[in-house]
């Protein structure tokens, strides 16, 4: 069902739910935003539900409760899929078919122009294969085909699953760059990833999500929560005390390698050194520091050392 | 595609021309075996343009009806193990449409196979009857064009049969193993087991699909010499008439239609 969509959001869901037969529930009550021209970064861990989600707003999945309305319509309606473009999980072409003609099918399926498979092809830079089959592309050359694809409507939402699954580091950074290009303008580019680094890069807002649930949901800067001291000092109980009686215990945190970050404004610095100093404490090192997109999305996930 | 009609049309003619008339002229003569020169001559007068229908016809029995499945496997089956299921259900048409024109090309497939399979045919009977001085006067066209009907109907239910499998299954393997099986051997199988049964048995099997197809095959004659070995399911005398059996193989083919719709609207593409 979808229901009246803010005039800022292109994407919107509420309470958005996905039972399976076998009592798994993929995604539970989900509340997503997307602004019309971001470029939306949903993360989580393999197996978080950001696939079913995808699906679920594309209408290849059916919702077992809850709303959404994506580009103006019930998800997976003609409404709504006239101005969607995707590429769920890998893309998927008819493999005997040439690039051009698989695209040439698909223009047919859309209603598009053939005329726009050439200029396509040179965005994604896919031209000089075009004729050779799909079957003979390597995993990057299929992804940028996808998205050659997911753009055949010239949609106002563009939607990509994992799209640098696959890839070697210099085909993500090509990627990277793509979608980049893509996301300018008016059109939104919702892309999911477990990648935080390929996220932090592209990406004007995120939502984070885990076990199927939304767990957080806001700008990059937002999600990290604003600036830090980054302070090294010894002995570290006696800091610690200190630290905690400057910036209050909830806004000291130990890190990994002894560390302290401090959530205060950064102009105390000077003064927040000169206590330690005077306590007899040695300082080593006080600079501004940030907690990374990773340290919040470990938070947030629960996820450990990696993804 | 193209191959599996194209496999089917070279076995078809191969099969019911080359091989029969090889055999009976070359055949020896074994009274002892039932291998009379009476029935030899009527085998080879079988491959003669006047016995066309019949012989065009005992194709479409259990080699055509398995290619024709295969070609509705395919056309459906491959869709999933492509996964472009998912990327033509997230264009425009809607997944009605999509699957409404992959049947009506497999409608159009079965159509070239059957227009395909006549046309060998009466160019092999034509040839044959020319070796031997025979006559080449082919049966009146109206029958002919009943008998291309009555192909498209059998082979049609085979392929929709095919592609609902592979709808249900999502698969191809899985899809050709057990329609193959049904047409082949249960069917089949399961009602001459039964048969012992008594007359209910029968009036059960008269409902079932394998069994209408021969009994539309029959209708048009049985190749003489040869019995009624063109379908394991046509028996000596037909248990129902071609109306009935046309009847019911519409109602299986719609029925195939629907249930390959329901699905395709309504089950999740994962």
């Amino acid at each position: 069902m979808s229901f009246g969509l803010s005039a800022a959001n292109v994407v919107e869901t509420r309470g958005l739910t996905k039972r399976f037969g076998s009592g798994v529930v993929a995604v539970r009550n989900l509340d997503l935003n997307v602004h019309r021209g971001e470029v939306y970064g949903f993360l989580g861990p393999n197996g978080a539900g950001k696939t079913t989600t995808l699906r679920m707003l594309v209408g290849l999945v059916a919702p077992t409760s809850g709303l959404a309305t994506v580009a103006g319509g019930h998800p997976g309606s003609r409404t709504s899929l006239a101005r969607i473009g995707a590429m769920i999980e890998a893309p998927a072409f008819w493999p005997y078919l040439s690039g051009r003609d698989n695209l040439r099918l698909l223009a047919r399926y859309c209603g598009a122009p053939e005329s726009r498979i050439g200029p396509l092809l040179e965005e994604v830079e896919l031209a000089q294969r075009a004729k050779d089959k799909f079957s003979t592309y390597s995993t990057g050359m299929k992804q940028r085909l996808g998205v050659a694809g997911a753009l055949l409507k010239e949609p106002d939402l563009l939607i990509l699953d994992e799209p640098t699954n696959g890839l070697d580091p210099q085909g993500m950074a090509d990627f990277r760059q793509l979608i980049k290009r893509l996301g300018h303008g008016d059109r939104t580019v919702l892309l999911s990833s477990h990648l935080l680094n390929e996220v932090e890069q592209i990406c004007t807002r995120v939502g984070v999500i885990s076990k199927g649930t939304l767990v957080a949901e806001g700008t990059i800067d937002e999600l990290r929560g604003g600036a830090q001291l980054f302070v090294r000092a010894t002995p570290v109980d006696a800091a610690r005390r200190e630290l905690e009686s400057e910036a209050g215990a909830d806004n000291v945190s130990v890190q990994a390698d002894g560390a302290f970050g401090v959530k205060v404004d950064l102009g105390r610095a000077a003064a927040i050194n000169r206590r330690l100093v005077v306590a007899g404490i040695d300082v080593s090192e006080v600079r501004p520091g940030e907690r990374s997109l990773e340290d919040v999305f470990m938070e947030l996930t629960g996820t450990q050392g990696g993804l | 595609m193209w191959v599996v009609i194209g496999i089917l049309v070279v076995l078809g003619v191969g099969l019911t021309y080359i091989v029969v008339y090889l055999v009976a002229t070359h055949a020896p003569v074994a009274p002892r075996r039932g291998i009379t020169a009476a029935q030899l001559a009527t085998l080879r007068a079988s491959v003669y343009p006047a016995a066309y229908v019949k012989r065009a016809m005992s194709q479409m029995g259990n080699v055509g009806g398995a290619f024709a499945l295969i070609l509705g496997v395919l056309m459906q089956g491959s869709e999933f193990g492509w996964q472009t299921v998912k990327t033509t259900y997230v264009q425009l048409p809607g997944r009605l449409a999509v699957l409404g024109g992959r049947l009506i090309t497999l409608g159009l497939l079965v159509l070239i196979m059957v227009l395909a399979l006549f046309a060998v045919d009466a160019a092999a009977s034509y040839s044959l009857g020319q070796i031997d001085g025979s006559s080449s006067a082919f049966p009146a066209p109206d029958e002919m064009a009943r008998a291309a009907g009555a192909a498209w109907l059998i082979l049609a239910f085979w392929a929709a049969f095919g592609f609902g499998l592979a709808t249900v299954f999502r698969q191809s393997a899985l899809a050709i193993g057990l329609g193959l099986a049904y047409g082949l051997v249960l069917e089949v199988l399961v009602f001459a087991l039964l048969s012992g049964l008594g007359d209910s048995v029968k009036q059960v099997h008269v409902w079932f699909p394998v069994a209408n197809t021969g009994y539309l095959i029959q209708s048009f004659g049985t190749v003489a010499a040869e019995g009624a070995s063109g379908s394991g399911a046509i028996a000596a005398t037909p248990d129902a008439d071609a109306t009935h059996a046309m009847l019911v193989l519409c109602a299986y083919l719609i029925g195939l239609v629907v249930i390959s719709g329901a699905l395709a609207r309504r089950r999740d593409v994962s």
